[in-house]
């Protein structure tokens, strides 16, 4: 065995694409749009999925996302882990379709569901990929959410960097000073079980070590007049007075609306249920 | 004297819930456009004292308050936190805490916008100017250095426009470059914009060159308040509440001046008139001639690292180093430097990028970093993220018990002993004070019996009397000699006092290997790496004393020669 650093599939990777679809550092056509029409796309497109069992419809919905998700420059390690995730699920479905005696009719229905849930997927992906914390904070307060939710959407994202490298060093404590186990086992298994244990245990240490140093957070908020900022309306109206929707939005709904409309004309052309199909 | 700008008369408080009040009848005033140092030792009420200035006691802290606080002429009962933050700033000492947005400018917006004001930019850009940070603006706060961070948590109250900014433990976890530099802002603060500022201090050296009065804080009240020459002057009194005299003052009344010196050049103006022998002592220490076992070989390493915005960031540029056994080794450099990245590369919890790292034989890409850790014990920076059981017990059991060492419980009562916390096993790390922390994160390395111990920055926020403990227990620990340890570090008396060999890194590469007293022999090499050496030796450099003393005792040792020479 000879270890080497690597740049891609590694922890550090992992740690960086994490930052980077946090912080929408790669760009893509969301992320110069109006934050709070990116909410309202993302709303339209994640409910319509679900007013339909045509295929028709629900394999333009399905196109539809996975241009979106072009569009707004989603990185490698979540689009990794998506289609992995939608290979598996085909896996299993085919898997459990043929041992529970379904037929070809199970697994239509089932692709059905795996085409809404991808379509979903997918425009979550694209949504907030291209969101940054000030502007998804600021999007959900010029939506009527609670000042405290907004707050808390923002200062999750500040702590994102720091929590995920605490984790990394109290799983590298555990690492170094826990015995690793005698014998690999089938395939590993006891490498697996014994690192799946330490990642639970290192969540502990991160509650304690975070909650012992926002004592000093809640008390710095006061003083910058963060509850003072729950009663006076002028402090909402500064932090969205930037907020202004522009072309780009209204041609990107525009589309949007259009596209949807389109594909549930289509699917009133040509439709295909799952009765067709059987 | 001018007007004064805070007046505490008769002020007592109790914390809810607490038996005995924290502070006692205070009576203190404190003018305009002073600089204020308030010192004291651990429990003597500093810092609560400082929060009544805003407004947290008695607003935030409910407890029991009693007499009277004006600050700006505003009795603080009557008012509220929000109100009198527009007047006085807090700095925390966990700085980093107190950050709360992604990004510099937001952060520093975040009280105007909050407080409702229209100019909240010009504020901002104000606020950054004042600090010249104004590069950092758009900067994630994540991405920000110690200091940098520390001058945003600043600017982010300037951005109220108070009078009055009140730091607590400026110092803490900047090494001694950045520390002035956030001191020299304090200043230029001060001085141009004629801002009250008040710190929290226990570093003497900066107490006695900054500030303008001090106040000595003990149970709960001031003993007093002093202009700085005269609190400076009553070193003992300053000692014995637990802030040891400066090394230039200890030097300087051992050899019976009356003033004590406030600066390392007031120091060399007031002894120049003793004679300095002109005839360089001949170099005692050996450079490098040590003839004992290589146990870690580093060659030829390259390591780099992508950032987030897709940049490669080299770090170590072809290093080689080897360590010998029994070496007491300091790690010095800038921040940057690799220090952390090079120990990490020892303990085999990295590898490189090219090159290869041996240690006690075995290549650390041949191995696991959890096979390795028999070998080598690394102790992070933070002890906190150290402390993973409910008990320093538990946390020094962890390696022995799980890897069936022989006897196990024994080498924990030792070890407990050794380190000299038998008294708080039971107790969970994250209760016990810097300096306790520190020893037990000594106590879980040495329960793993390592061939190398590495430890980054291991005397970082401690006060010193904790660092000084923490010193004498690494000097301990080494003297048998079959340890080697390697330290992270840029507390440089702790480097003059523990350590045999002196590593600088520079650029990638190592580019000093010497012994403490050759490397402050080399104000190229310091300028070099950004290292500040001690108050004592900057003093000997001053004096024309060469090799340059490493310790009062030292200093004073060769002037009292020098003079009876001469006498």
């Amino acid at each position: 065995m000879a270890r080497k650093q690597r740049d891609v599939l590694s922890v550090e990777w992992i740690k960086l694409e994490l930052i980077r679809a946090a912080y929408a550092t790669r760009g893509g056509l969301f992320s110069r749009m109006d934050p709070r029409v990116v909410l309202l796309w993302y709303v339209i497109l994640a409910f319509a999925p679900w007013f339909t069992h045509n295929l028709t419809v629900l394999a333009v919905f399905f196109v539809m996302a996975a241009v979106s998700v072009i569009l707004a420059r989603v990185g490698p390690l979540l689009l990794g882990l998506f289609i992995f995730g939608l290979i598996m699920e085909a896996g299993y479905i085919v898997v459990a379709a043929w041992f529970f005696g379904g037929d070809s009719a199970t697994v239509v229905a089932l692709a059905a569901l795996s085409l809404k849930l991808g379509a979903v997927s997918m425009v979550s992906m694209a949504a907030f990929v291209s969101l940054d914390p000030e502007k998804l904070s600021d999007a959900l307060l010029a939506l009527k959410a609670p000042e405290l939710l907004a707050f808390a959407v923002s200062y999750g994202y500040r702590m994102l960097p720091i929590l995920v490298e605490e984790f990394n060093t109290v799983f590298d404590n555990y690492r170094l000073r826990s015995a690793p186990p005698a014998t690999k086992g089938l395939l590993g298994w006891r490498v697996v079980v014994h690192w799946v244990k330490m990642s639970v245990l290192s969540f502990y240490p991160i509650f304690l070590n975070t909650a012992l140093s926002v004592r000093t957070t809640v008390e710095a908020l006061e003083t910058r007049g963060f509850t003072y900022a729950t009663i006076n309306r002028r402090s909402r109206e500064i932090r969205l007075g930037y907020l202004r929707v522009s072309l780009l939005d209204v041609a990107v709904m525009a589309v949007t609306v259009g596209l949807v409309i389109a594909a549930f004309w289509a699917g009133h052309q040509w439709p295909i249920h799952r009765a067709d199909l059987a | 004297m001018s007007d004064p700008i805070i007046e505490l008369r008769n002020v007592s408080f109790r914390y809810p819930g607490a038996d005995d009040d924290t502070l006692r009848n205070v009576n203190l005033t404190i003018s305009e456009g002073d600089v204020v140092s308030v010192v004291g030792g651990n429990g003597s009420a500093k810092t609560t004292l400082c929060k009544t200035f805003n407004g947290l006691i008695p607003h935030y802290w409910q407890g029991e308050f009693a007499g009277v606080a004006e600050v700006c002429g505003i009795d603080t009962f009557t008012s509220s936190v929000a109100e009198l933050s527009s007047h006085v700033g807090y700095v925390y000492q966990d700085f980093q805490n107190q950050l709360v947005r992604p990004t510099v400018r937001d952060e520093i917006a975040f009280g105007p916008v909050n407080f409702g004001l229209a100019d909240h930019r010009e504020r901002t850009a104000e606020a950054l100017e004042m600090l010249r940070i104004t590069e950092l603006a758009d900067k994630f706060v994540w991405q920000l250095s110690g200091g940098q961070a520390h001058l945003a948590a600043l600017a982010s109250v300037l951005a109220l426009r108070p009078r009055i900014i009140v730091v607590d433990e400026p110092v803490a976890e900047l090494d001694p470059a950045r520390a002035m530099e956030i001191y020299e802002r304090l200043e230029v603060l001060n001085r141009e914009f004629g801002l009250t500022v008040v710190t929290i201090e226990h570093h003497a050296e900066f107490i006695a060159r900054y500030a303008q009065s001090v106040v000595l804080m003990s149970g709960g009240a001031p003993v007093w308040h002093l202009p700085v020459q005269e609190a400076v002057n009553r070193s003992a009194e300053l000692a014995e509440h637990g802030i040891p005299a400066p090394q230039i003052v200890q030097a300087a009344q051992a050899l019976g001046l009356a003033d004590a010196p406030r600066t390392v050049p007031d120091a060399a103006r007031a002894l120049a008139h003793l004679p300095v022998d002109p005839t360089p002592e001949p170099e005692t220490g050996t450079e490098g001639a040590s003839t004992s076992e290589v146990v870690a070989s580093v060659r030829g390493v390259t390591f780099s690292y992508n950032t987030v915005l897709g940049r490669r960031q080299v770090v170590l540029d072809g290093l080689n180093v080897d360590i010998r056994r029994g070496d007491r080794v300091a790690l010095v450099g800038g921040n940057g430097s690799g220090k952390t990245t090079l120990l990490k590369l020892l303990a085999g919890i990295t590898v490189p990028r090219r090159g290869e790292v041996i240690v006690d034989g075995i290549n650390t890409r041949q191995r696991s970093a959890s096979e390795l850790a028999d070998h080598v014990a690394y102790l992070w920076q933070h002890p906190q993220q150290m402390f993973v059981k409910e008990s320093i017990e538990r946390d020094i059991a962890l390696f022995p018990e799980e890897r069936g060492v022989e006897g196990w419980e024994g080498l924990v009562t030792d070890t407990l002993d050794q380190v000299r916390l038998s008294g708080f096993a039971d107790r969970d790390g994250r209760t016990l004070s810097g300096g306790q922390q520190r020893r037990a994160t000594l106590g879980i390395g040495l329960a793993m019996r390592p061939t190398l111990l590495l430890a980054d920055e291991p005397t970082a926020s401690l006060d010193v009397t904790s660092r000084e403990a923490v010193t004498v227990m690494l000097s301990e620990l080494a003297t048998d000699g079959t340890m080697s340890s390697v330290v992270a570090t840029h507390d440089m008396s702790l480097v003059a006092e523990w350590a045999t060999r002196v590593l600088v890194l520079e650029g990638g590469t190592v580019i000093g290997d010497l012994t403490p007293g050759a490397l402050f022999a080399r104000p190229d090499l310091l300028e070099r790496a950004n290292l500040v050496p001690p108050q004592i030796t900057q003093l000997g450099h001053a004096l024309g004393i060469t090799p340059p003393p490493l310790n009062v005792a030292d200093f004073v040792s060769r002037i009292r020669k020098e003079s009876h020479h001469g006498a």
